[in-house]
C-alpha cells in the first residue's frame, strides 16, 4: 500500500468502530480516581474519545449516580457503558438495557466474568450473552481473552470489535501472549482489536499498538498512578508511537550486527 | 482572607447538626456567642454522615488513598484533636471521649502480598521519610495486635493515626452545647441565605448575625456541585476479638477496615459508591464487609451486627472541603471520606474568620477557599451576594 505521503497526517488513520471513526486509539475507563476533577483532566490529557462508564452498584433504575454520570457525559466523549462485575448472562443483559436506557446509547463493553479473583472472562456465557444483545440491536465490543476460537465464535454470533486482555484487570503485567495476539492480527485482518486490561505501563500499550492492535482501553494504571493527567499523557503517546511504528513497519530482527553506515572497501571480508 | 469578624454576643444560625455543625456551634458558644443550631432530623439519633463514620484520623492512609494533602491535613488534625478533647473534658469531667493515637495496622492476604509492596512503594515515593511507618513481621503483630497474629505474618505500621468514639463524641457536643446555652431545633429543614434561615415546613424567616451552613449533603438543592457518594458500613459486637487499633485490610478491589470501638463493638467500612442512593445496605456490600471481618479474625463469625448503616458522603468534584464566604454567610460543604481528618483544619480556619483571637498555624486557605468551585453557587445565592455588610 503507498500511503507515505498520509502516514502523518492525522485524519487518514482513523479507528473505525461499527461504522464511526475516531482519530484516538486510546480509550480510557471512569473508575477509581481519587476526584471526579481528576477524571475529568485526566480524560482531557489523554485526548480520549470513547470512555467506559460502569454502573453495576449505583442503583440506576432510580438514578441516583446522576450527578456522576452527567459528569462523565459533560466529558463529550462517546460512552461504552459496561457491564462490570456481571457473573451471569442475566445480569448482563439487564445491566446492558438498563444502560442503553440511561445512556442512550447502544454501545455496550461486555463483560461476563467467570473468576472473582483474576475477573477472567467466562467464555461460553460471554457468546450467549453476546448473541442475545446482538439480537437486541446492541453494538457489542466484548471483554475476552486472546485465544482465537473463542474470538471466532464471537465474530460469528455478530461482535464486530473484540477487546481481548492483555492481562488480568487492574493487574499491570501487560502482554502475557503477544504470541497470541499476533494470531488474532494475523486470522483476524478485518476486525478492530483493542487491548482491554492488564496494561500498566505506556510501553506495554505501545507494545501492543507496535503488534498492529487497534487501539487500547486501559483505567487502573492512569486512575492509580500518583499524577494521573501526566500518566494518560505518556500513555497517549506510547500509543500514537505504537501506531506509527506498526503503520511504518518494524525491520525483522537479526543475529548478527549489521553497520548501518556502509564500510567502503570491504565487501566479503569474512570468510 | 479579609472578612468582618463578628462583634461581641453575636447572634450565629448553623444549618446542619453533624459533626463540623457541632463543632462550629460549641466554639462560638464557648467564644460567648449566641448559637442556633438547625437540624432536619433529629440532634440525638444524628442522621449525619458524621455518625455513621468509623472516626479515623488517618493521614497516612487517607493520603495514599486520595491525596496528599490528606497528610498535611490530618497532621494538624492530631494536633487539634487533643487540644479540643481535653477543652471538653474540663467542662464534662464525667463523659470522657475515647480517643486513641496508637497507630494503625495494615495487612494483606498472603496471595495479596504484592498490595503490601505496593502500599509501601507508594508511601516511600510520595510522603516524608518520617511518615513512613515499617514492616511489622508475625512477631511484632503478635505484639502488637494478637488477635491478628494467627492470620497475618506481614504487615505495616503507621505510629501517627488516631482514632475518636465518634457518636459518643457528637453526644457529648451535643451535651455541651445545651449546656453553654445554644438553642437546638430539631427536625427543621431549612434554606440558608444571607443573615437569614428559612424554614422550609413553616415558610418563616429568621434572621442572624451570621448564618453558617454546614448541611453536607442537605446543602445541596443550593450547592449544585455537591454530590453524594454511599458508603455502607457494619457495627458489630464480639467479646471473642480484641483490637487494639484500626485495621486496614488490603484486597485488590475493596479498601477495608476495621476501627474498634469501646464497649467490644467494631466499625467496618466503607463502601465508596459513586451514587446518591440512601437505600439499605446491598447483599453484595453485606458479603465484601462481613468477609473482610471474618478474614480479620474467623472468631467475629459469632459476632452480633448491630448496624448495617448506609450514609452519603457531602464530596465537590476535587473531593476536597471548601467554604464559601460572603458577609452574612458562610457555606462550607466537601468533606467527603475525611470528616474526622479535615474537620479541625476546616473549623479553625473558618473561626479565623469569625473570631479575631483565633489565629492560624497552619494555613490552608488557598485550598480551603479555593474559589475553583465557587460560580456553581445557585443563582439565587449569587444574586444575593449584592446584600451589603450590616
Amino acid at each position: 500500500m503507498k500511503q507515505n505521503d498520509s502516514m502523518t497526517a492525522p485524519d487518514s488513520d482513523l479507528l473505525s468502530l461499527y461504522g464511526e471513526t475516531f482519530s484516538s486509539r486510546f480509550l480510557l475507563g471512569t473508575a477509581l480516581y481519587h476526584s471526579p476533577q481528576i477524571m475529568c483532566d485526566s480524560i482531557k490529557a489523554a485526548s480520549a474519545e470513547i470512555i467506559t462508564v460502569g454502573l453495576r452498584r449505583q442503583s440506576p433504575k432510580n438514578k441516583s449516580g446522576e450527578y456522576f454520570w452527567q459528569l462523565i457525559r459533560d466529558t463529550g466523549c462517546r460512552l461504552l457503558p459496561n457491564t462490570a462485575g456481571c457473573k451471569s448472562v442475566k445480569e448482563a443483559v439487564t445491566t446492558a438495557e438498563m444502560s442503553r436506557e440511561l445512556f442512550e446509547t447502544d454501545w455496550l463493553k461486555l463483560e461476563v466474568i467467570g473468576d472473582d479473583y483474576n475477573l477472567q472472562p467466562d467464555p461460553f456465557l460471554l457468546v450467549e450473552a453476546a448473541e442475545q444483545l446482538i439480537k437486541k440491536g446492541f453494538k457489542v465490543l466484548p471483554y475476552c481473552t486472546d485465544d482465537l476460537m473463542f474470538c471466532q465464535k464471537l465474530l460469528d454470533v455478530g461482535c464486530e470489535v473484540l477487546m481481548p486482555w492483555g492481562a488480568p484487570i487492574g493487574t499491570g503485567i501487560g502482554l502475557m501472549n503477544p504470541y497470541n495476539l499476533k494470531t488474532l492480527r494475523e486470522r483476524l485482518p478485518n476486525t478492530p482489536l483493542i487491548i482491554d486490561a492488564g496494561i500498566g505501563a505506556p510501553s506495554q500499550a505501545c507494545e501492543a499498538m507496535e503488534l498492529g492492535l487497534d487501539a487500547v482501553l486501559l483505567n487502573t494504571a492512569v486512575a492509580k498512578s500518583p499524577q494521573p493527567e501526566v500518566m494518560a499523557l505518556a500513555f497517549a503517546q506510547a500509543i500514537t508511537a505504537g501506531r506509527f511504528a506498526y503503520r511504518a513497519g518494524l525491520i525483522e530482527k537479526r543475529q548478527t550486527a549489521l553497520p548501518s553506515t556502509p564500510v567502503v572497501g570491504q565487501p566479503f571480508w569474512h570468510n | 482572607m479579609r472578612y468582618k469578624a463578628l462583634k461581641p454576643n453575636s447572634r450565629v444560625a448553623i444549618a446542619g447538626g453533624g459533626l463540623l455543625g457541632r463543632l462550629l456551634a460549641w466554639q462560638l458558644l464557648e467564644h460567648g456567642h449566641q448559637v442556633s443550631v438547625y437540624e432536619a432530623g433529629s440532634l440525638v439519633e444524628s442522621p449525619s454522615a458524621a455518625k455513621t463514620a468509623a472516626g479515623m484520623i488517618s493521614p497516612i492512609s487517607e493520603a495514599i488513598d486520595t491525596e496528599l494533602l490528606m497528610y498535611d491535613l490530618g497532621m494538624v488534625a492530631l494536633q487539634q484533636w487533643p487540644k479540643w478533647l481535653q477543652q471538653l473534658l474540663q467542662a464534662m469531667p464525667d463523659q470522657p471521649v475515647y480517643y486513641s493515637h496508637q497507630g494503625s495496622v495494615i495487612v494483606a492476604h498472603q496471595r495479596d502480598q504484592s498490595l503490601l509492596h505496593q502500599y509501601r512503594q507508594d508511601i516511600q515515593r510520595q510522603l516524608l521519610e518520617c511518615a513512613q511507618g515499617h514492616w511489622l513481621d508475625g512477631t511484632t503483630i503478635a505484639e502488637m495486635e494478637p488477635d491478628l497474629e494467627a492470620y497475618f505474618r506481614q504487615g505495616l505500621y503507621f505510629p501517627d493515626e488516631a482514632h475518636i468514639d465518634n457518636r459518643h463524641l457528637l453526644q457529648v457536643l451535643l451535651t455541651r452545647i445545651q449546656q453553654l446555652g445554644g438553642e437546638c431545633i430539631e427536625h427543621t429543614p431549612v434554606d440558608t441565605d444571607v443573615f437569614t434561615i428559612r424554614e422550609r415546613l413553616s415558610y418563616t424567616d429568621q434572621h442572624f448575625d451570621s448564618v453558617i451552613d454546614c448541611r453536607g449533603v442537605g446543602a445541596k438543592p443550593q450547592w449544585r456541585n455537591i454530590r453524594g457518594v454511599r458508603g455502607e458500613i457494619l457495627r458489630v459486637k464480639t467479646d471473642e476479638v480484641m483490637l487494639r487499633r484500626p485495621v486496614r485490610l488490603l484486597h485488590p478491589r475493596y479498601q477495608l477496615y476495621i476501627v474498634p470501638k469501646p464497649n467490644s463493638e467494631f466499625v467496618i467500612g466503607a463502601t465508596q459508591i459513586e451514587s446518591e442512593d440512601c437505600s439499605p445496605m446491598s447483599v453484595q456490600s453485606a458479603l465484601e464487609l462481613n468477609s473482610a471481618l471474618y478474614a480479620i479474625n474467623s472468631a467475629f463469625a459469632e459476632a452480633r451486627i448491630l448496624e448495617m448503616d448506609v450514609n452519603l458522603r457531602p464530596a465537590l468534584n476535587h473531593n476536597r472541603p471548601n467554604i464559601q464566604c460572603q458577609p452574612g454567610l458562610l457555606r462550607i460543604n466537601g468533606l467527603y471520606r475525611h470528616g474526622y481528618l479535615v474537620a479541625p483544619v476546616v473549623v479553625q480556619h473558618t473561626l479565623a474568620l469569625l473570631l479575631d483571637s483565633i489565629t492560624l498555624k497552619h494555613d490552608f486557605s488557598e485550598i480551603l477557599f479555593d474559589g475553583g468551585e465557587s460560580g456553581q453557587l445557585i443563582e439565587e445565592t449569587q444574586s444575593a451576594y449584592a446584600i451589603d455588610e450590616r
